[in-house]
């Protein structure tokens, strides 16, 4: 990384304060594009108890964790695609503290396993085990803190 | 089964919903982008913080992944990775230093985002922080003893 000298007599936060603007702008096209169609989407399959149903499988396995069957969903739209993804759907599901807590342990060491994994390669050849790694340690330490909190 | 009228009330209020949620996570990233860009401007990475460079020999790094480290800590794998690979090759880690980096950061990244979002949903910032902190130290730690063994 390098400082850019420039020419002209602009104080450097201008520049830092577009590109913030920038960044800024594409989070929120980002967020309306993919979060809120998520999140409604969601309400509207917990509402007629389509998640509901098509989770309701997962209980034994979800109930480890402390957490509703439904929540199963959260977790795979964390690990696959990203945490914004994760929160619009766990949003409308009404989960009290602990399990919000529980999640986002999980899914904070063990998240956008696909795209991160790409940039992991970039880093270490080790990339398929790291990936392994998070996964399991996202597991155990959501596993432990269900049970500590 | 609800009727039918009830519907379109339904779906303008989960929209809304939606939309709060939305501006809550742009409400706690917008400043926190500005003020990286800010301080990248004004050379802040730049700067080598000595201080650091013990506690970064504990976990089995040497100074040249302070940077990296930094950048994948605060700004995250995906916003960080220009700098990360790029800091990683210009101060030619080793293939053990880069893994330990690499190990440190996939249990640890991008602390404020990732913490932000699920604390607005209201859960813990010290059990989700903390024990992420504690097990990327952790685990790099047990990875330079073990590289730091007889015959390791």
């Amino acid at each position: 990384m390098s400082s850019h000298p420039t020419t002209t007599a602009h104080p450097p936060w201008r520049g830092a304060l577009g590109q913030g603007l920038r960044r800024v702008a594409s989070l929120a096209g980002f967020l309306l594009r993919w979060v809120l169609p998520l999140y409604v989407a969601t309400e509207i399959l917990v509402r007629t108890g389509a998640l509901h149903w098509l989770s309701g499988f997962l209980e034994p396995v979800m109930g480890l964790f402390k957490l509703p069957p439904e929540a199963a969903v959260v977790v795979c739209a964390g690990m696959l695609v990203n945490l914004y993804a994760a929160a619009a759907v766990a949003a409308p599901l009404n989960l009290t503290p602990e399990q919000v807590t529980v999640l986002g342990l999980m899914l904070g060491i063990a998240h956008n396993l696909v795209l991160e994994g790409a940039i992991v390669r970039q880093l270490s050849d080790r990339y398929r085990r790291l990936t392994l790694l998070r996964i399991g340690l996202g597991l155990a330490a959501g596993l432990a803190v269900a049970w500590m909190l | 089964m609800d009727a039918l009228s009830q519907w379109g009330p339904a779906l303008w209020g989960a929209a809304g919903e939606g939309l709060i949620l939305c501006a809550k996570i742009l409400a706690i990233l917008a400043p926190l982008m500005i003020g990286y860009e800010l301080a990248k401007a004004y050379g802040v990475f730049q700067r080598p913080w000595p201080r650091l460079r013990p506690a970064l020999g504990w976990i089995g790094l040497g100074p040249g992944s302070l940077v990296p480290l930094l950048a994948g800590l605060f700004l995250g794998l995906l916003y960080g990775a220009g700098i990360l690979i790029a800091m990683s090759d210009d101060q030619g880690l080793g293939r053990r230093e880069r893994l330990a980096l690499a190990v440190f950061l996939v249990t640890c990244h991008a602390v404020v985002e990732d913490t932000a979002i699920f604390v607005l949903l209201g859960g813990s910032a010290l059990w989700m922080l903390g024990s992420r902190l504690v097990l990327a130290v952790g685990l790099t730690v047990v990875l330079a003893r073990w590289w730091k063994r007889p015959g390791g």
